[in-house]
C-alpha cells in the first residue's frame, strides 16, 4: 500500500530562477480538498508562498495547480497524508516557516503539532499538549468539570475488563437508559455507539474497545447520558498567545446525518438571544480554562428544555467555519495563520458584530436516495455553479473532474448569506436551482427538498430532522435537458443523421 | 347562418348543426399528409408552428393522430403521442381533434383483444373528439367496441364505408353498408365515405353520395379522398354538390402526390359551383401555408422516391397512405425497378384472386407483401405470411364478395387446407389480455410505475414503447427541436448555432465545434451548450467487414436444416416473440417464434419434436435469411 519511498521533492517549474531572489516566506498546507484551496487562498492573501502536497491519486487536482508549489508525497491514497514524517521533510526541504493542517488527516494529531514544534515548523493551530488535552475527551471533561462547564453525566475512562462494565451498568442504572458509549479518542462523530439495555452494555463495551484500537491506537471508552434528539450547536473561538479570547458566535449543525454534519447555519436560530449569549460565554470560559490558543471550536448540545451541555473543543478549523465568516466579515483562516506567526487578535469581543444569516450546504456527488453512496469513479462532465449576491462557493470540482474513490465526494461547499433568515432561504433555494452538475448524482436534489420543507423553513430542526422527515428523500432526479438534447445533437452530428428517426 | 362547430359540443349538437349546415366544412387532414406524402415524418415541431393559423382557419377538425402515426411518434418522430395531443390543445383550443382508428386493429396491423381496445379508445378519447373508425373488410362488428367507447366518452363516431371500384362495389353494396352501421351505432354519427385510394371518377363517387343520401337524407357525410391520380379536387366537388357536409383536404404548401389536395384548390372550386365554406378564414388557411412552407425542405429525404401523380392508382388501388412506404421499401430491398411489375400486373391480379376487398390497413399490406414476394421470389403463393394464412382463414372476418378459389388454400395450407379451414376458420375471439399483468411488466421494465398512457402505447407496441420510453429517458423532449436538427443530414457545421426552446420552456444554444478521433478510434464531439463547452464520446463504430459475414445458405438449406431441427431466419426481419424456452419439450408444428418483415408476422414452427437446447436470438434482434434462430434436438 504505502511503502513508496518518497522522491525528490518538486519546487515548482521556475525554481531555479527564484533561487537568486529572495524568497518569499512559505507555507506548507498539508491537505487536499475544498480547505487545501480555502488555506491556499488565504497565505497568498497575506504574501506567502502556498507549498501544497499530494498522493498520487491527487496528481491532477486543483489545489496543486493553485498552489506556488507541490510537493508528491506518495502513492497513497489516504496514507502518505497522515504520514507525519513525509509532510513534515516535505515542509523542511521546501522550506516551508510554518504548517497549516486543515481538517481531516493530521488535525487534531498531537504528534504532528509536536512534530512540527520539534522541527522548528510553526503549527497553526493550538500546541500539541492542547491537542492531547482536548482530544482525551475524559481529560477535556475533567478540565471542563473544574471550570463548572454544564456537562451532560459521564464516566471516566472505564477500568479494563469486567470492572469497566460493572461501572458502566452502575452508571446506566444511575441515570437510566438510554447512554452513549464512546471512544475517548473519538471525534467528529466516529466512535460513538448508543447503549439501551444491559444485555447491550455487555455485549458492546469489548466491541467498542476493539474498534476504537483499530481507529485510533487507543481502546479507553467512556459513557455519556444520552441528550434525546438535541440541538447541536456549537461557538467559534478565536484566542492569541497572550489569552485574549473571543467568539464568533454560534452556528447550528443540528441536520446530521449519524453525526455526520449536512447543513449548518450561523446564527442558531434559538429566538432566546440571553441564552446564546450566555452559551458564547461559556464557549469563552471553556477555551479559556483549556489554555486554548488560535481557532476552536466548543461544541454544545441543547435539549428539549433548553438546558445546554458541553460536548467538546475541536482544535481546528471546522468545515463549518465559512458560515461565522459570513455573518462576522472576519476571515478565520487568515486569522489563524496571522495568530500562530506571532499576532494578536486585532479585534476585541466588541467589534465582533452578527449581521444577518449563513447556511452552508455541502454539495457532495453521492446518491441521497441510496443510503448517500458516494459517486465515486464518475466524471463531471457539466459543472456550472450559481452566482450573484450572497453566494460564496469553497470548490474543489471543475467540469472534467472525476469524483476519487479514495478521497471524500465532496465537490463544493456553497455558503449563501441573506440579511434576513427568509432572505438567505429564498437565496438558497435559488442558488441550488441554479447548479448545473452533470455527471454524478448530487446532493442538490435532496437539499432543494429541504429547503421547501415547512419545519426547515421555520430554522425548527434538531439532530432528528432527517429521521423524521422521510419525504425528504421522496424526489426525482431532475435531469439536466439542456444536456439531453444536446446528446442528441452531438449524435446526430457524430452519425451525419439521426439514428433515431431513419 | 353560419356556426362554426367546437371542440366540446355534444356529438348529437354536432350532427344537429351539419344538418342545418348551408355550405359544407373542411377537415384538415393533416395527419394524412405526414402519413401519404412524408413517411408520417412531418414533426409536432412543425404542427405548433402552423398551430395558431390552423386554429383560425375554422376547420371542421383537424386529422392530427391515428393511423399509422401514433407507431411512427414513438418510433421515428421520438414523441408521445399523447402529450403531442396535449400540447397542441393547449394551443388550438376550439378546433376538434380527428383520429383514423383502424377498428379492431386500432393504430397497428392486427387484431387487439377487447379490452386493450376499450383501454386504447378511452384513454385516446380524452383528447380525440372525432373517430373515423373504418375496417379493411367493410366487417362492421369489428368496429363496435370502439363505436361504444366513442360513445361513452362522449365523443363523435365517425364510421366509414371503405370504398373501392370493381363489378361488386355497387350503391346497393354500399348503401345496405351504412345500414349495417346505423343499426349498431344509431343515427348521431357522421358516416365516412374512405376513399383511402383516391378511387374512381368525380361521377362515380357524386352517384355515391347521392345514393346514400337518397336513402339517408339526414345522414351527414363526410368525404375523405385522396389525390393519387391528381383529380380528388373532382371527386370533392361532386360529392359536395351531391350532398356531402365535409370535405378533407391539406395545407398547400405541403401537399404530394398521394396525400389529400389543396384546401384553397377545393375552397377556390366549391365557390364557383355556389358552395360556402362554413366558418372557413381563407387568410388563416393561406397564412399556414406560409408558415410551414420554409420547413418542407427539412423533410425531403421522407418525400416521394418517384416524383408525379399517378393515374395508375385506379389499376393497383393502392392507398395513398401506404404508396410513400411501399416505395421506400423497393428502394431500401433494391426493386424500385420492379414496381411496374408489381404494381400494374401482379398487385391487381393478387387483389382480385383475394377477393377484391378494400386495399387499406392491414389489407393493403397483405396484398403488397403478397404481390412483392410473388414477383420477387417467382413463385406465387409458395411462401405465405402469417398475416395471409389468417386472412384465408377468415381471422379478420368474412371475404365481402368471393372466396379466394381452392388453389389458392391448397397451396397455403397444403392437401389438408379444407380440415385446416374447418378446424381452424372463422374469426376468433381474441382473449382478454391481463392489462394488471402487463402493467407490472412493463414497470418491471422501466423501473418505475408506468401511467395508463405509457401502457397504453406499451400494449400496442411492446418493445418499441419501451424503446422510446428509455430514449425520452436519455434524450428529454426531442419534439421542441425543429426538422432543420432533428432530420438534419451530413452533421452540421463547425460553428454553426442551433437555437431551440426546451419542453420547459428555456431557451438554449448550441454551437457544434470540432470532432476529434483518438487513438482507441473514439469520437470525441464538442459542443458548446448554452456558453458552455460539453463533450460526448462516441464509440468507433465496426467498420465493415470486421465481422465474417455470414455464409448465405439457400432457401433449400434452410428447409433441410429446420428438418433436423436448426430452425433458420427464412426471410430478412425482425424477431418479434420467441415462443418457447430452453429445456421446454416440444412437438412438430409448434410455434417456437414469429418474425416480422415490412410490418407482416410470421410463425417460425418446429419440424420435428424434440426439445429446445438453444435459443440464439432475443426479441428485437434484426436477422439476415439463414441467421439461426433455435436449435430442437431430438428427446433420446
Amino acid at each position: 500500500m504505502c511503502h513508496v519511498p518518497t522522491q525528490e521533492v518538486f519546487l515548482g517549474p521556475d525554481y531555479n530562477k527564484r533561487k537568486g531572489v529572495a524568497l518569499k516566506k512559505k507555507i506548507l498546507v498539508a491537505n487536499r480538498g475544498e480547505i487545501a484551496i480555502r488555506i491556499i487562498r488565504a497565505i497568498q492573501e497575506l504574501n506567502y508562498e502556498a507549498v501544497a502536497v499530494y498522493e498520487t491519486p491527487d496528481k491532477e487536482s486543483r489545489h496543486i495547480r493553485l498552489a506556488n508549489e507541490a510537493v508528491w508525497l506518495g502513492a497513497g491514497p489516504r496514507c502518505d497524508y497522515l504520514d507525519i514524517a513525509k509532510v513534515i521533510k516535505a515542509a523542511k526541504r521546501s522550506g516551508a516557516c510554518a504548517v497549516h493542517p486543515g481538517y481531516g488527516f493530521l488535525a487534531e494529531n498531537p504528534d504532528f503539532a509536536r512534530a512540527c514544534e520539534e522541527n522548528d515548523l510553526i503549527f497553526i493551530g493550538p500546541s500539541s499538549d492542547v491537542i492531547t488535552n482536548l482530544g482525551n475527551k475524559v481529560i477535556a471533561r475533567q478540565i471542563m468539570a473544574d471550570a463548572g462547564i454544564p456537562m451532560v453525566p459521564g464516566t471516566p475512562n472505564l477500568s479494563a475488563g469486567d470492572t469497566g462494565v460493572d461501572e458502566a451498568l452502575a452508571f446506566a442504572a444511575q441515570y437510566n437508559y438510554p447512554v452513549m458509549l464512546k471512544a475517548t479518542s473519538g471525534g467528529g462523530g466516529r466512535g460513538i455507539r448508543r447503549i439501551d439495555t444491559d444485555e447491550q452494555m455487555r455485549a458492546e463495551i469489548p466491541m467498542a474497545r476493539a474498534e476504537a484500537k483499530a481507529a485510533f491506537n487507543d481502546d479507553s471508552v467512556y459513557l455519556e447520558k444520552v441528550v434525546i434528539d438535541p440541538k447541536h450547536v456549537e461557538v467559534q473561538v478565536m484566542a492569541d498567545r497572550e489569552g485574549n479570547t473571543v467568539h464568533l458566535g454560534t452556528r447550528d449543525c443540528s441536520i446530521q446525518r449519524r453525526n455526520q454534519k449536512l447543513i449548518e447555519i450561523a446564527p442558531s436560530m434559538i429566538g432566546d438571544q440571553d441564552l446564546l449569549d450566555t452559551i458564547c460565554d461559556t464557549a469563552v470560559k471553556a477555551a479559556t480554562a483549556a489554555n486554548y490558543f488560535n481557532a476552536g471550536t466548543v461544541e454544545f448540545l441543547l435539549d428539549e428544555n433548553y438546558n445546554y451541555y458541553f460536548m467538546e473543543i475541536n482544535t481546528r478549523v471546522q468545515v463549518e467555519h465559512t458560515v461565522s465568516e459570513i455573518v462576522t466579515g472576519i476571515d478565520i483562516v487568515r486569522t489563524q495563520i496571522k495568530l500562530a506567526l506571532g499576532k494578536l487578535l486585532s479585534f476585541g469581543q466588541e467589534d465582533v458584530q452578527l449581521r444577518g444569516h449563513a447556511i452552508e450546504m455541502r454539495i457532495n456527488a453521492e446518491d441521497p436516495q441510496n443510503n448517500f453512496m458516494p459517486e465515486g469513479g464518475k466524471k463531471v462532465t457539466v459543472y456550472r455553479s450559481p452566482g450573484g449576491y450572497g453566494v460564496r462557493l469553497d470548490g474543489f470540482v471543475y467540469q472534467g473532474y472525476t469524483i476519487p474513490k479514495v478521497y471524500d465526494s465532496l465537490l463544493v461547499k456553497m455558503t449563501v448569506h441573506g440579511f434576513s433568515w427568509n432572505e438567505t432561504v429564498d437565496r438558497l433555494r435559488r442558488c441550488l436551482q441554479n447548479f448545473v452538475i452533470a455527471g454524478p448524482k448530487t446532493t442538490i436534489p435532496f437539499y432543494l427538498n429541504i429547503v421547501k420543507d415547512p419545519d426547515f423553513i421555520k430554522g425548527d430542526f434538531n439532530t432528528s430532522y432527517l429521521d423524521t422527515h422521510p419525504h425528504l428523500f421522496e424526489y426525482e432526479e431532475e435531469a439536466d435537458e439542456a444536456n439531453k438534447l444536446s446528446k442528441l445533437i452531438a449524435e446526430i452530428h457524430h452519425r451525419g443523421e439521426n439514428p433515431y428517426a431513419a | 347562418m353560419i356556426e362554426r362547430i367546437v371542440q366540446g359540443m355534444a356529438p348529437a349538437d354536432v350532427v344537429k348543426s351539419l344538418q342545418a349546415a348551408d355550405g359544407y366544412y373542411i377537415t384538415n387532414t393533416a395527419r394524412d399528409l405526414s402519413q401519404s406524402d412524408f413517411k408520417n415524418r412531418i414533426l409536432l415541431h412543425t404542427d405548433i408552428l402552423a398551430a395558431p393559423s390552423r386554429e383560425r382557419a375554422g376547420y371542421f377538425s383537424l386529422e392530427i393522430t391515428g393511423g399509422a402515426s401514433v407507431h411512427v411518434d414513438i418510433l421515428r418522430k421520438q414523441v408521445d403521442p399523447f402529450l403531442k395531443l396535449e400540447i397542441l390543445r393547449e394551443k388550438m383550443p376550439t378546433t376538434m381533434f380527428q383520429t383514423l382508428c383502424r377498428g379492431v386493429n386500432l393504430f397497428g396491423y392486427r387484431p387487439y383483444p377487447q379490452n386493450v381496445i376499450r383501454f386504447t379508445v378511452s384513454e385516446f378519447a380524452k383528447y380525440v373528439d372525432v373517430w373515423r373508425t373504418f375496417d379493411f373488410m367493410n366487417h362492421v362488428p369489428n368496429m363496435q367496441a370502439v363505436f361504444e367507447e366513442v360513445a361513452k366518452a362522449g365523443k363523435i363516431n365517425e364510421p366509414c364505408i371503405c370504398f373501392s371500384t370493381g363489378p361488386e362495389h355497387t350503391n346497393e353494396y354500399y348503401v345496405s353498408k351504412v345500414r349495417e352501421i346505423l343499426d349498431v351505432t344509431g343515427s348521431d354519427i357522421v358516416l365516412c365515405i374512405k376513399n383511402h385510394g383516391g378511387l374512381g371518377t368525380p361521377r362515380r363517387i357524386g352517384e355515391l353520395v347521392d345514393s346514400i343520401k337518397q336513402t339517408y337524407p339526414d345522414l351527414p357525410i363526410h368525404y375523405h379522398g385522396h389525390n393519387t391520380d391528381g383529380n380528388d379536387v373532382g371527386r370533392i366537388t361532386e360529392a359536395v354538390i351531391n350532398g356531402a357536409v365535409i370535405v378533407d383536404a391539406a395545407d398547400a404548401s405541403f401537399t404530394g402526390f398521394y396525400g389529400p389536395p389543396p384546401i384553397l384548390s377545393v375552397i377556390q372550386t366549391l365557390k364557383d359551383h355556389g358552395h360556402t365554406a362554413i366558418g372557413i378564414d381563407e387568410d388563416a388557411v393561406i397564412e399556414t401555408s406560409e408558415v410551414i412552407r420554409d420547413e418542407r425542405k427539412h423533410y425531403a429525404p421522407f418525400e416521394s422516391q418517384i416524383k408525379g401523380f399517378q393515374p395508375t392508382v385506379q389499376i393497383h388501388k393502392m392507398p395513398g397512405g401506404a404508396m410513400g412506404s411501399s416505395l421506400e421499401q423497393a428502394v431500401k430491398g433494391g426493386f424500385l425497378d420492379k414496381m411496374p411489375d408489381i404494381l400494374h400486373k401482379e398487385l391487381p391480379r393478387v387483389q382480385k384472386e383475394l377477393g377484391n376487398y378494400w386495399s387499406v390497413t392491414p389489407g393493403s399490406q397483405i396484398l403488397w407483401t403478397t404481390a412483392v414476394s410473388h414477383v420477387m421470389e417467382g413463385e406465387r403463393y409458395g411462401n405465405p405470411s402469417g398475416d395471409l394464412r389468417n386472412l384465408l382463414l377468415g381471422k379478420y372476418g368474412p371475404f365481402p364478395f368471393y372466396r379466394p378459389e381452392d388453389w389458392i388454400f391448397e397451396k397455403v395450407f397444403g392437401e389438408n387446407w379444407k380440415q385446416i379451414l374447418e378446424d381452424e376458420g372463422g374469426v376468433e375471439e381474441i382473449e382478454d389480455m391481463d392489462i394488471d399483468q402487463e402493467r407490472s411488466t412493463l414497470n418491471e421494465r422501466l423501473g418505475v410505475e408506468p401511467t395508463d398512457q405509457q401502457l397504453v402505447l406499451y400494449l400496442q407496441h411492446p418493445n418499441d414503447a419501451v424503446n422510446f420510453f428509455k430514449f425520452t429517458e436519455d434524450f428529454g423532449h426531442v419534439y421542441v427541436l425543429p426538422p432543420s436538427i432533428f432530420l438534419r443530414q451530413g452533421g452540421f457545421e463547425i460553428g454553426e448555432t442551433l437555437t431551440f426552446t426546451d419542453h420547459e420552456g428555456k431557451e438554449h444554444m448550441i454551437e457544434t465545434g470540432p470532432s476529434m478521433v483518438n487513438d482507441d478510434g473514439e469520437t470525441s464531439v464538442y459542443l458548446e451548450v448554452d456558453h458552455y463547452q460539453r463533450q460526448y464520446v462516441f464509440e468507433p463504430d465496426v467498420p465493415e467487414g470486421a465481422v465474417a459475414k455470414a455464409a448465405t445458405i439457400s432457401k433449400e438449406e434452410i428447409k433441410i436444416l429446420a428438418k433436423s431441427g436448426d430452425i433458420r431466419a427464412p426471410f430478412a426481419g425482425n424477431v418479434c416473440e420467441i415462443s418457447v424456452k430452453e429445456g421446454q419439450e416440444v412437438k412438430a408444428g409448434d410455434r417456437v417464434a414469429v418474425m416480422e418483415a415490412m410490418k407482416m408476422q410470421t410463425p417460425l414452427t418446429t419440424e420435428i419434436d424434440g426439445i429446445v437446447t438453444a435459443i440464439a436470438v432475443k426479441v428485437g434482434d434484426a436477422l439476415q435469411p439463414g441467421d439461426r434462430v433455435i436449435k430442437i434436438d431430438t428427446d433420446e
